[in-house]
């Protein structure tokens, strides 16, 4: 293994060799080596296999862009092998092959070009049989397609994100971005210069003659106390409003910053020819950074093919570094490297004027023809022009036109602030860099009041000169790519317009060109300039396809971070387990479900559900929402916003609510209990309470009433003890509060103290039994419920969970919000006449729960009622259909079994017409079995309603 | 991510807020045909220039209108109900 | 290797096929004006062509051919709807997916390889369970499956038991797959060019003429035409383009994100969503995993896309399978979605008597560009409403007659 001496390869340390392997061979590299230049001191060139046609390829750029270089770690597919770094024991594998690297079994599809050109699989697999494609063509393609292979087992890494705040935000530590940063750093921005490479300096650390200024402006970054320099962190696209992902590692930072400065550079095109895409033939600016960064040396015998001073340039390092020049190709009729030329000329290097049509070689570059004359060599480095990085401005707004003049893509920005600074605006000599870099700082410094100056747009004579238009034929043999990526070749684009593919989109999505890895990095000029020729247009014209974020690949693991699902949990919760509860989430609460043993759930639930009919039982109704209505329009604040009357509702007593919205919809119901003559406290259902106290505040805002909401859900728990005996608990606690039939009216509430805590009192409840519902501060919530666990042993009270309280719910038909109702559901439908008020002049839904009222009841919610053993199949559970002449025409929303009916009992909706008691309907069990019942109230349970108001 | 000045909190990031669409004007219920009223029921402006939408503060649930271009997302202006002669 | 590709290899020259024609000059009139040359609008130009003999037809798009919702799309196509109107429609198409690639002779890639739901709540499961009592009875292929067949449908699943998000179950919907978007459109306009009906590409609609309650002449950038049937089917932009001609639809535009990471060996075989992460995942023939789909939560017109969606969405399906962390992510994207208030299309006629309706299409419209294409294509040939159509009138509003598929809607498009 050779490398350059220093002070070539200035990233590597060579006092520290790395082993890793690469299909299985092991290699040695340096710290700080990338996968590939390490592999390249080795001489091992080829990378990967190429997309469709499987052929040999290796780096181009350098620049961690093309598929070509994508690597398997392994449990990372799609690895950049030009930009990670080499350590310890890695172990590479090459994409994309079957069977080895070197020895591809499916290198014979290379062949097969002509069976398959653009856009064939359109044309075929569609026969013989009418699912032919899904069951034999497709999983055949499906195990070609893709590049990397997941690991399944892919252990959990960490991510983290963290918020950045900037007056100015840098992109690119090049010349031109670190020229700005410095210049609005020194007149006192608060400047972060973000840089993707490990070291700044973007192309001065490659570029010929540029390690002076690079060293300068290192030291003034230095410097500079308010400048903040992230190296390895890649800002990966822009959003509204400069809010800017960096990402550095693991980690993602949200940007703001209140300017920003493009400072990406440039990216440099290769040229079209046959064969362009074997190992060994790369961008001039990847060769340097093979020499400069890394001491390797690119090849023994070059060619160079030169449309600019850069070619000349790379030219003279390549000779610098030992490398033997064959000769230096320059297309431009009349072109000629100027000084640059005559330097090589004294070193005896001859240039030619003419263009490469083709380049020989198996598995690596072996010779190319130039003019018609064929030159052996082992590299070809190709300097022919470049395209501002487009990526970033064009998604924070800018436009990318076409100079016909120059032959080169130019950036307009949009009335915003940003601005764009260096080769991203064109230039290219660092004189002209400079220059512009200051002049973006003093915009920038400007907008931010601090104390700037008015500088000139520059003229750069070299950026003249750094494209020219080529022109592109197509090669009668082909495998001239465009999309290394996606192996478009040059016809492919052509035959693609005279399918009538003719708009550059189209094009896209026909041929593919620009959406591999890439994405049209290296192939947007190039087709544009194709497809305008083809088309007969501009390529102004022609356009170009948008450029849409990411900039580059980002993990899907940095993207959503560090992330969990909100759980909420009541007070109790560890009571709850304390007590053996099985806990489940309900929206984003934990509840319990039942107390004891799991495996005897249906005996305990059955349990919970007698002790309630039977003795006394409680419940945790923490998740309740709760609000506080309070002010003097409070009254008719609830007018507005509930079906029901409540200005004359007195104090000290509760009413049932009911939301609908302005299409008459029933959203939610709760309680409102009068505490004062300006306050209530109104319960909502624990889903939909967010969005009540939402809507509330947001009518307000329209009516201006006198009144304040507050949502006091979580700050207050709540128990409901219930049954026969739950007189005889509450009179056990001691509180000031009179609990006696005479004393506590059912639907009466009041406040008070309990065990020492205050409390809200009601008589209401959810199971039709005699309960008194206690609500308190959470911060109380332990000290009331073991005061009340604690009063109740002399009836032997019992904790019930959430599936028993379901089922003391259905026995007394008492629907659930959101379960029992629709996103149509009128009170009508429910048959909650009696809880629309008619003598009210407005409540929101009004108008429309009389529209549809006089449209007749298309359907209304009945009850029914199954005696079948418990585990018949042919019962209609939930979701079973109510069908009328075989059309479903309503469904069951609740179907329980009831343990003390002993038998199963449902709520369901049945069509308007068959609504009256009594009437049958047929409903469709879910095994497809079909079954008659006679519609009932919806009160299976004690229909009198006498159990709750003893 | 979008900013959005609130009235009370000054620039805060767009996910503190929650939007309540544009405004609509309320009908008189006594005086609006069952048409008119279903019209305002679905109808909601969906214009592609300004509207004017209500907002909300979430954290501190203040409501506030906004002028936004429903094209360029631009906010042109953020103001209080209160600020009556402002209402289209 | 496939008999036909040999041409391809032995001819000299590359044999075009010519799918689709250059845009022609426009005519003065035409007997019938599509406006919007996405997939919905080329359908129905299919259809009019081949089965009404109506091929004075112009198809007016104002960019790119299918350059709208249609190239935005992340393609599922299931008919796992709620209603019986809505699960009557998309189930037929469904099946004219699976005849596409015969009818069209271009391989729309129609990939059938299920679609399975997640349910993380008991009400979720609940209304898997009318989705599959409603679909089984109308004779599509569906069934709500236990976490266990969960598990063996899509191996690779985080199950989350015991959390927050456990899968308690699933929908499963083996008749939902994926099509080529492009490939259908193209397929549409090929078949439809072929026949004489004429496509114009950048070709954009600015208003209309209207006299006595018809539409007499439609202006766009490059002259007039007199139309004798006008459709309006523009995707984002159906309101606009229904005000235009003064007719007021229940439409509002939100954003639509999706997003789709490099390509990766196959490894996910189903289509896979989640109603409370509002995620979904597909993995595309080329191995990309394409992952959608996000509503911004404000109306826009834009296609700009955001970070904060695209977060969102990453958590959704890392907590899905949560070793797609490593993966890399290519593209992010957006599309107007014309949105109704109940999640169904507004389809039909309209108050002007030669202005038919092909709208509302939101987040959801790609599987139904061959059954809406075929029957607009059926109405205005009889200028009458196909009664398939009716129910989707936009008279339901004011009726209250809605056909409410929100909660068929959320979790997958
Ligand atoms: C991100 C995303 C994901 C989606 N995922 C799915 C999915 O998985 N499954 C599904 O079924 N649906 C999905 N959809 C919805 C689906 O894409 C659309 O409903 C469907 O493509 C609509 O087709 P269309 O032909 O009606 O509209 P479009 O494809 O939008 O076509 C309308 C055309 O009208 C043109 N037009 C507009 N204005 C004018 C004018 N003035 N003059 C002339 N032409 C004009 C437009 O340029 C456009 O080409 C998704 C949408 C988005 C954005």
């Amino acid at each position: 293994m050779t490398r350059l001496p220093a002070p070539w390869g200035h990233r590597i340390n060579r006092d520290k060799p790395v082993s890793f392997r690469f299909e299985g061979t092991k290699f040695t590299g340096f710290e700080g080596d990338v996968i590939a230049s390490s592999l390249a001191a080795n001489d091992q060139w080829m990378l990967s296999r190429s997309f469709k046609y499987h052929r040999p390829r290796g780096l181009m750029s350098m620049a961690g862009s093309e598929a070509d270089t994508l690597v398997q770690l392994p449990s990372d597919p799609n690895v950049q092998a030009d930009r990670h770094q080499i350590s310890e024991g890695l172990l590479v594998t090459a994409q994309n092959v079957n069977g080895s690297l070197a020895n591809d079994r499916d290198a014979f599809m290379d062949k097969l070009g002509r069976f398959m050109p653009v856009g064939f699989y359109y044309r075929t697999f569609m026969g013989p049989t009418r699912n032919a494609w899904l069951k034999f063509w497709e999983p055949l393609i499906r195990k070609k397609a893709g590049l990397g292979v997941l690991d399944t087992n892919a252990t959990h890494q960490n991510y983290e994100k963290a918020n950045l705040f900037c007056d100015l935000l840098v992109v690119g530590g090049g010349a031109a971005g670190l020229t700005a940063a410095i210049e609005a750093a020194e007149a006192g921005a608060d400047v972060i210069l973000a840089e993707m490479e490990p070291e700044i300096g973007g192309a001065l650390t490659y570029r010929r003659d540029s390690s002076d200024l690079l060293h300068d402006l290192r030291n003034r970054a230095t410097a500079c106390p308010n400048l903040r320099i992230m190296t390895d962190t890649l800002v990966n696209g822009w959003y509204e409003d400069n809010w800017l992902p960096l990402i550095r590692g693991n980690k993602l930072f949200k940007t703001r910053a209140v300017e920003v400065i493009l400072a990406t550079g440039a990216i440099e095109q290769p040229a079209t020819f046959r064969n362009n895409d074997l190992p060994g033939i790369m961008l001039g600016s990847a060769a340097q950074r093979l020499m400069r960064h890394y001491a390797v040396k690119p090849g023994n015998r070059a060619v160079v093919l030169a449309a600019n001073p850069d070619g000349y340039r790379v030219a003279l390092d390549l000779l610098d570094a030992g490398v033997e020049l064959a000769t230096v190709v320059d297309p431009r009729a009349g072109g000629s490297g100027g000084d640059l030329a005559n330097a090589l000329h004294t070193k005896g290097v001859k240039t030619l004027t003419g263009d490469i049509t083709e380049a020989q070689g198996k598995k690596h570059l072996k010779s190319v023809t130039a003019d018609g004359t064929r030159i052996p060599c082992d590299l070809l480095v190709m300097s022919v022009g470049s395209v501002p990085m487009w990526q970033l401005p064009c998604q924070a707004g800018a436009k990318l036109s076409y100079d016909q003049d120059h032959a080169r893509f130019n950036l307009t920005l949009p009335d915003a602030p940003l601005h764009i600074a260096g080769s991203v605006n064109g230039l290219s000599s660092h004189d002209a860099v400079t220059t512009d870099a200051i002049r973006s700082a003093h915009q920038v410094l400007a907008q931010l009041d601090l104390p700037h100056r008015d500088i000139a747009g520059v003229e750069d004579t070299e950026a003249v000169l750094a494209n020219f238009e080529p022109t592109i034929t197509a090669h009668p043999k082909g495998k001239d790519f465009i999309d290394r990526d996606e192996d478009i070749q040059v016809k492919d684009l052509q035959n693609a317009t005279r399918e009538g593919y003719r708009e550059l989109e189209l094009i896209k999505r026909f041929t593919t060109v620009g959406m591999g890895p890439s994405q049209g990095r290296h192939s947007a000029l190039a087709a544009a300039r194709i497809v305008a020729k083809a088309t007969d247009r501009s390529i102004a014209e022609t356009g170009v396809t948008t450029a849409r974020p990411p900039f580059a690949p980002e993990t899907l693991g940095v993207l959503s971070g560090h992330h969990h699902p909100a759980e909420r949990r009541t007070a109790l919760h560890q009571e709850h387990l304390r007590l053996g509860a099985d806990m489940r989430p309900v929206g984003a609460w934990w509840r319990p479900y039942f107390y004891g043993d799991k495996t005897d759930a249906r005996c305990l639930i059955d349990e919970e559900v007698r002790a309630v009919r039977e003795n006394a039982g409680v419940l945790d109704v923490s998740t309740l929402g709760g609000l506080e209505v309070r002010g003097p329009d409070a009254g008719e604040f609830l007018n507005r916003i509930y079906t029901m009357a409540y200005k004359k509702q007195p104090v000290g007593r509760c009413r049932y609510c009911l939301m609908t919205n302005e299409m008459g919809t029933v959203i939610d119901d709760g309680v409102a209990l009068r505490l004062a003559d300006d306050l209530y406290y109104v319960t909502a259902t624990t889903g939909a309470v967010a969005r009540v106290y939402a809507d509330m505040l947001f009518w307000n805002a329209q009516w201006q009433l006198d009144v304040d909401v507050l949502n006091v859900t979580s700050a207050f728990s709540g128990f409901n003890i219930t049954g026969p005996n739950a007189r005889q608990v509450v009179e056990a606690l001691n509180s000031n509060i009179d609990f006696s039939h005479e004393g506590f009216a059912y639907l009466e509430g009041c406040e008070g103290r309990v065990a020492g805590v205050p409390v809200r009192a009601m008589r209401i409840g959810f199971t039709g039994e005699l309960s008194y519902e206690l609500h308190c501060p959470s911060s109380h919530a332990l000290t009331l419920w073991q005061a009340i666990m604690e009063a109740g042993k002399s009836v032997s009270l019992r904790p019930y969970g959430l599936e028993a309280s379901r089922i003391l719910r259905l026995e007394k038909g008492h629907i659930l919000i959101g379960q029992d109702t629709d996103a149509l559901t009128s009170p009508d439908e429910l048959g909650f006449d009696w809880a629309v008020s008619k003598s009210k002049p407005f409540f929101i839904g009004k108008r429309a729960i009389e529209m549809r009222r006089n449209k007749g009841l298309p359907r209304k919610l009945a009850g029914l009622s199954f005696d079948a053993p418990r585990d018949s199949q042919d019962v209609p559970q939930e979701s079973c259909l109510v069908l009328r002449d075989n059309v479903p025409v309503g469904h069951v929303t609740s179907s329980l079994y009831s343990p003390t009916l002993k038998k199963h009992i449902a709520l369901a909706y049945v069509h308007g017409d068959d609504s009256d008691t009594g009437t049958q309907v047929t409903l469709k069990c879910r095994n497809g079995k079909r079954v008659n019942a006679p519609v009932e109230g919806h009160a299976f349970f004690d229909p009198d309603n006498k159990r709750q108001e003893v | 991510m979008k900013i959005l000045t609130c009235p009370m909190n000054g620039p805060r990031n767009i996910n503190e807020f929650q939007c309540f669409g544009p405004v609509k004007n309320d009908p008189d219920p006594a005086t609006t045909s069952d048409a008119d009223w279903a019209r305002h029921l679905f109808r909601v402006d969906n214009s592609r220039g300004v509207i004017t939408e209500w907002w909300r503060h979430v954290p501190s649930n203040y409501f506030f209108l906004a002028e936004r271009n429903a094209t360029t997302n631009e906010v042109i202006r953020t103001f209080t109900p209160q600020d009556a002669e402002a209402r289209p | 290797m496939p008999l036909r590709l040999l041409k391809y290899a032995f001819s000299r020259d590359y044999p075009v096929t010519g799918d689709i024609p250059a845009t022609p000059d426009l005519k003065s009139s035409y007997d019938v004006v599509i406006i919007g040359g996405g997939g919905h609008g080329l359908a129905c130009a299919h259809y009019l062509s081949k089965y009404h003999g109506i091929t004075n037809v112009a198809v007016l798009e104002k960019g790119y051919l299918a350059g709208g919702n249609t190239a935005r799309n992340t393609t599922t196509i299931r008919s796992n709807y709620i209603t019986k109107e809505g699960i009557a429609f998309y189930k037929e198409g469904v099946q004219l997916y699976e005849e596409m690639s015969q009818e069209l002779d271009f391989n729309v890639m129609f990939s059938q390889r299920g679609q399975l739901t997640l349910a993380h709540t008991e009400a979720t499961l609940r209304s898997f369970h009318l989705r599959a009592e409603m679909g089984k009875h109308a004779g599509t292929n569906i069934e709500v499956v236990d976490a266990q067949t969960v598990k063996d449908l899509s191996p690779h699943l985080n199950m989350d038991e015991g959390g927050p998000l456990e899968i308690m179950g699933g929908l499963w919907h083996a008749d939902g797959g994926t099509a080529r978007h492009d490939a259908v459109a193209w397929g549409y306009a090929a078949q439809a060019a072929r026949r004489g009906v004429e496509i114009h590409q950048r070709t954009e609609v600015e208003g209309f003429e209207t006299d006595q309650g018809r539409i007499t002449k439609v202006r766009t950038n490059r002259g007039d035409i007199a139309a004798g049937q006008v459709m309006i089917a523009v995707g984002g932009m159906n309101y606009d383009m229904a005000m235009r001609a003064g007719v007021e639809l229940p439409i509002r535009c939100y954003p639509l994100q999706a997003m789709v990471t490099q390509p990766l060996k196959p490894w996910l075989h189903t289509l896979v969503s989640s109603v409370s992460l509002h995620t979904y995942l597909v993995q595309s023939s080329r191995g990309e995993i394409v992952i959608g789909g996000g509503s911004d939560p404000y109306q826009l017109c834009s296609t700009r896309s955001t970070l904060d969606m695209k977060e969102h969405l990453s958590e959704g399906a890392t907590h899905l399978f949560p070793f797609l962390q490593g993966v890399r992510l290519l593209r992010q994207w957006a599309g107007i979605t014309d949105m109704t208030p109940d999640y169904s299309p507004i389809m039909g006629a309209s108050p002007l008597k030669n202005l038919w309706l092909d709208c509302g299409w939101g987040t959801w419209g790609f599987k139904a560009t061959p059954v809406a294409g075929k029957y607009m294509a059926q109405t205005i040939a009889n200028g009458r409403v196909a009664p398939i159509l009716e129910p989707f009138t936009m008279e339901r509003f004011a009726r209250f007659e809605l056909l409410n598929e929100m909660g068929a809607t959320a979790a997958s498009h």
